[in-house]
């Protein structure tokens, strides 16, 4: 039985394997567990544009609220829309800065969540449809000139994306252009600046996206704009915004949610500190807003079929 | 087919009758030709524009930043720790499902029932213990990691736990499988001379059973480590973190220089874990990895494994880096029983029952077709490119010193062949270490999209995958009829096509109908970037939040993987 | 050492060998496998039509001098011609050429198994096909008549279209046998072609290899485990022991106590 006696060191060393494995299972203290004594106001926001820019925007922000509300304030980046409207509902995220569609979605999941604020530009939001100069579209002044895009290929930005896909779409039906109109498979590219660059590309001949961000890559002289060109601008409506759970009020005390409230109103572009976090999200100053400006993108979303 | 008989007729004339050209296989072959041709036609291959000429610019930007990867100390270690992430998990998770498939191996296993019956001296055999422990296990195993990942982070949220889960659940079952397997093959007189003697079916199994399994056993934890590398970059895509998650952030900011950094992370970490977990391999008795999973295992090693220093340092470092991943990732199981857990469980049950056909009845029903036609495109992609790549990348053939190298072969062309080989290699380790949907949306560059985009991106990751596995089959090819027809003169390519080619041909069907049962699990994940079929309209059920739509789709997914389980099992009988 | 001028005229078939040019051979020649030395110093001619048994003891040096024979390996040092070429000196190409003219049966057959019958008969046939007709053969086979017609003459004309693993071992060897009869070679090298059959079947195939041979007036090169078929089939034997010539002699000659030195356990 030789063989069985070299085995059985081997076999020991199995033992001690699982030994280790199942002690390793057991509860490992953890800086965040419910056990710790206050778990940090925890922000996210959806991964709509370059994620580094968005970890250093909201790291900046993160330090202000935290000296603001004198709470530990930690970002945690999200990498999909629905994982943040998850992240939020399940409680992970105490407040996430989310798209008109994902705020709905986020607040029909979690009850007593609240939209409490958004930037200047949010009340007054565009989307732009882009296309590759090659495709032969040209520029048009009115709702019913998106029939042109009959017949091409067409990419949206995230599924989940307000100003990507679903005021898009929305405005696309209004001019009797249904989703099987499009050329071969309609695209989702994932993010605004996929959009741009597949239209650069030429992979789709047109898309949509956040008319914020197309400007501001214009501006940046990331877009060649020999190659793309503006289409149409859409009619405006409320995106962008700050939603809140309510059980904070639970861990950080009665009238939290109004003080964050009051930190982003208190933002000043006069004050230099400000004027860096205004600039990295693209705004002049926040202003209040609350969950009833929502109903349009919700009745949309219904009828698209994004909320059931 | 042939009698066998030993009736000789020498004097006989007759030729025997000509097999005809249609018989039972080359049907199938037929079947497959009009297969891929139906595949291409839902690819639309056929009259549309397929490579889209305005994206070589950006593809070349792509290509052109390899050579200047971000090296600045900050995303160096931001690089690093991420590949750190994605190693715990991997580790994490194939370390807990070796537990689960030790457990549900034993369970799943002839031995032990039948050990179970001698101990309480029962004559009669009970199938239906077994055949239970065999059906509760088929089915995690036909769920693809991703989506037990999205189920998880449903549950868990976005933590550690849900990564090492949504490995460690799949593999758990898949490794059950193939230990119950390993268990059965396993020479059984020792544990039944312990049994006669009265010790209990557990005592006598692990004494007198599982030491002579462990080589099996051990050899085949290396090879899942491998793969749970590469799961656990997927899982990154879908926001667990690591090298996956970093790479399609760097990929959707265009940030090429750093992309590379990390895809240059993601083949250091393959690389080293492959070669890691084929030096044991070979050590441990040269076990075909694909072998375990096709029934018959492997003979027994040359050498003890406590006597090689190679296993017993592997063993060693394989603790440490158990233990350091624990600690790096941190998981915190205690979040399992949380009442959190179990009422967010309520709720996304309630929500996904009864499974809602009815919205997306007919469109369904195209997407299967679609996953379907992807998958065997993918498959066709695979195993034409792999069956080439494997004979170069093989030590034996072309190489210096391989059969078909001419013995006196002038240095310039050793010196070609010899970078072939490291060519070859490299390729196959690139092509497996980038995740589908990073190849898709690269290739998203440059072809127009639909599902051949999603389909060769499928292709190229399983050519990294059946390459490397084929190439070890032609390793352990026998050389005797190459050598055979080469010593009568016979040119090179006329060798490989009446010898290499027939003897490795078996064994690269049966590879690639393996292969094809993890790929249709796999359409899943390109259709996440939006690569077509049945994947794209889960992602889009995912963002509706309609679980209800999410568990019909998942129930298409379920049939397809059973129809794609039975005809590969149907065809690799016939072919045995 | 014995010379290759003492060639007998004996038997009643021989022809004059020696006038002839030689179809083997062997100047000085040994080969070593690392440190080891499986060949030493060793001379020899063979002339068409000869058929010579190679005996002796395993690692005597058999397989290795059969295989400098047909250029699967190179002499370490010595010359060995075949068909009155140095093959050492030959281009990849003209060693293939030499190589077409001489052919090999081996101890393991060495068939592909999953192969049907007739593609192994006609891989002998490769050294005068095209790519394209090799390869259409596979699918469509070609030269059936000529592959049916050498089965035919080893007596499994029925196992034509049979799978080649589905043969016993006795009819595997017969298979190797057309094959080597449709590759109609100048020269047969045999390694211990009956070595893995049983005694019956082993002397069925023996008898065919010498009638064969004898019939087409093939050289026959045979390497032997055992001595008995080398007195009753061939002209010649050559005894190997310890990678040298022990002795070369026409079977007459062939003492028993040759051969008992032959196979003596070494001396220590």
């Amino acid at each position: 039985m030789s063989i069985f006696n070299r085995h059985c060191v081997a076999l020991q060393i199995l033992i001690i394997v699982f030994a280790l494995l199942s002690s390793g299972c057991a509860p490992i203290p953890r800086p965040t567990g419910a056990e710790s004594a206050v778990r940090p106001f925890t922000i996210g926001a959806i991964p709509d544009q370059d994620p580094e820019k968005l970890q250093r925007l909201y790291g900046k922000l993160a330090d202000y609220l935290s000296a603001e509300l004198g709470v530990p304030v930690v970002y945690k980046p999200v990498t999909d829309y629905t994982a943040s409207v998850t992240a939020f509902s399940i409680g992970d995220l105490d407040m996430v800065w989310f798209g008109g569609l994902t705020g709905v979605q986020a607040r029909l999941q979690t009850p007593g969540a609240e939209a409490i604020v958004q930037r200047d530009i949010d009340a007054n939001f565009h989307s732009v449809f882009i296309a590759n100069v090659a495709s032969g579209l040209t520029p048009f002044e009115d709702i019913s000139g998106l029939t042109q895009l009959k017949g091409h290929t067409f990419t949206f930005g995230s599924e989940s994306s307000t100003s990507g896909r679903l005021m898009p779409q929305y405005f696309l039906s209004l001019a009797g252009v249904k989703l099987e109109d499009f050329k071969g498979e309609l695209g989702f590219s994932g993010s605004h600046d996929a959009t741009i660059k597949l239209v650069e590309a030429g992979a789709y001949e047109a898309g949509a996206l956040n008319e914020q961000v197309w400007n501001s890559r214009v501006a940046s002289g990331e877009v060649d704009t020999e190659k793309v060109i503006v289409l149409w601008r859409t009619p405006a409506y409320y995106d962008y915004h700050w939603v809140i759970r309510k059980d904070v009020e639970e861990r950080f005390g009665e009238g939290f949610i109004g003080r964050v409230r009051d930190a982003f109103l208190k933002l000043d572009a006069n004050v230099p500190e400000h004027k860096e976090i205004l600039d990295l999200f693209g705004a002049e100053r926040f202003i209040p807003t609350e969950s009833a400006n929502y109903a349009q993108i919700e009745a949309v979303a219904r009828e698209i079929g994004k909320i059931k | 087919m042939a009698q066998v008989s030993e009736i000789r007729r020498p004097n006989s004339t007759a030729l025997p009758a000509r097999p005809a050209l249609l018989n039972g296989r080359s049907l199938w072959l037929l079947l497959l030709l009009l297969a891929i041709a139906w595949s291409l036609g839902q690819a639309s291959v056929f009259g549309r524009e397929i490579v889209n000429p305005g994206g070589w610019p950006l593809l070349l930007r792509f290509l052109h930043s390899s050579v200047r990867p971000d090296l600045s100390q900050e995303f160096l270690m931001l690089t690093f720790n991420a590949a750190l992430i994605t190693l715990g998990y991997a580790v994490c998770g194939v370390a807990l499902s070796t537990l689960l498939g030790l457990l549900g191996g034993v369970l799943m296993s002839e031995v032990w029932w039948k050990a179970l019956r001698t101990s309480r001296r029962e004559k009669e055999d009970h199938h239906a213990p077994w055949l239970m422990a065999r059906s509760v296990f088929a089915i995690p195993r036909a769920i693809h990691e991703v989506i037990w990942g999205l189920f998880f982070v449903n549950i868990l949220g976005l933590t550690p736990l849900t990564a090492i889960l949504a490995i460690a659940i799949p593999f758990g079952a898949i490794t059950a499988k193939v230990f119950s397997e390993i268990l059965d093959e396993t020479p059984r007189r020792p544990m039944e001379a312990l049994l006669h003697g009265g010790a209990s079916p557990a005592k006598a199994m692990l004494y007198g059973l599982f030491p002579l399994a462990f080589p099996n056993v051990l050899s085949y934890t290396f090879y899942r480590l491998e793969c749970s590398i590469r799961s656990s970059t997927i899982l990154g895509l879908i926001g667990a973190g690591g090298l996956g998650y970093e790479l399609l952030l760097s990929l959707q900011s265009l940030r090429y220089e750093q992309m590379w950094t990390l895809l240059y992370a993601l083949f250091a970490l393959n690389g080293a874990t492959d070669y890691w977990s084929g030096l044991l391999r070979r050590r441990l008795g040269a076990v075909g990895r694909i072998e375990l999973h096709m029934t018959h295992v492997a003979r027994q090693p040359q050498h003890a494994p406590r006597q090689d220093i190679v296993v017993r340092a592997s063993l060693t470092a394989a603790i440490a880096l158990l233990v350091f991943s624990l600690w790096y990732v941190r998981p915190n199981p205690g979040q399992l029983l949380a009442p959190h857990t179990i009422e967010r469980l309520v709720v996304v049950a309630g929500n996904s029952f009864p499974p809602d056909f009815m919205e997306q009845g007919s469109v369904l029903l195209r997407l299967s077709l679609q996953t379907l036609a992807m998958s065997i495109l993918a498959m066709t992609f695979a195993g034409v490119t792999g069956v080439v790549l494997s004979f170069l990348a093989a030590r034996n053939f072309l190489a210096p010193g391989g059969i078909l190298l001419p013995a006196d072969a002038l240095w310039g062309w050793r010196l070609f062949s010899g970078g072939m080989l490291l060519l070859t290699r490299a390729m196959l380790l690139i092509a497996r270490s980038i995740p589908p949907p990073i190849w898709a949306l690269v290739l998203l560059f440059v072809l127009f999209p639909g599902l051949l985009p999603g389909a060769l991106a499928l292709g190229v990751y399983t050519m990294g995958i059946l390459g490397r596995l084929m190439a070890e089959a032609v390793e352990n090819l026998d050389e005797r009829p190459l050598r055979a027809l080469k010593a009568q003169g016979a040119p090179g390519p006329h060798v490989f096509l009446y010898a290499a080619l027939p003897s490795t041909l078996p064994d690269y069907v049966a590879y690639i109908l393996y292969r094809w049962e993890v790929t249709i699990r796999e359409t899943v994940v390109v259709g996440l970037v939006g690569a077509g079929g049945l994947g794209r309209l889960l992602t889009e059920q995912l963002s509706n939040f309609d679980y209800r739509g999410v568990t019909a789709t998942l129930i298409c997914y379920l049939a397809l993987t059973i129809l794609v389980d039975l005809l590969s099992a149907t065809v690799r009988r016939l072919l045995r | 050492m014995e010379d290759v001028q003492s060639l007998h005229g004996a038997s009643a078939d021989a022809t004059p060998f020696a006038d002839a040019p030689p179809v083997f051979e062997l100047i000085n020649v040994s080969h070593c496998f690392g440190d080891l030395i499986a060949l030493r110093n060793i001379n020899l001619r063979i002339g068409p039509g000869e058929r010579v048994a190679l005996v002796g003891p395993s690692g005597a040096g058999k397989s290795t001098l059969l295989n400098l024979l047909n250029g699967s390996l190179r002499p370490s040092a010595g010359v060995v011609r075949a068909l009155g070429f140095d093959l050492a000196q030959l281009s990849p190409r003209a060693l293939r050429q030499v190589q077409r003219q001489i052919g090999v049966v081996y101890q393991q057959f060495h068939l592909v198994d999953n192969l049907r019958v007739i593609h192994n008969v006609n891989a002998g046939a490769l050294g005068r096909w095209s790519f394209l007709k090799a390869a259409w053969s596979l699918i469509w086979p070609q030269e059936v008549e000529r592959a049916a017609q050498a089965l035919a003459q080893v007596g499994i004309l029925e196992k034509l279209y049979a799978r080649t693993d589905q043969l016993s071992g006795g009819q595997q060897q017969r298979v190797a046998l057309a094959r080597v009869l449709v590759q109609d070679p100048v020269a047969i090298l045999a390694d211990e072609p009956i070595s893995n059959l049983d005694p019956e079947r082993g002397r069925e195939i023996m008898d065919l290899l010498f009638r064969l041979s004898e019939k087409m007036r093939k050289t026959l090169v045979v390497s032997l485990h055992t001595i008995e078929y080398a007195y009753t089939h061939c002209h010649r034997i050559i005894g190997l022991r310890e990678g040298g010539v022990l002795f070369d002699a026409p079977p007459a000659e062939v003492t028993p106590d040759m051969v008992r030195t032959l196979y003596r356990i070494a001396k220590e």
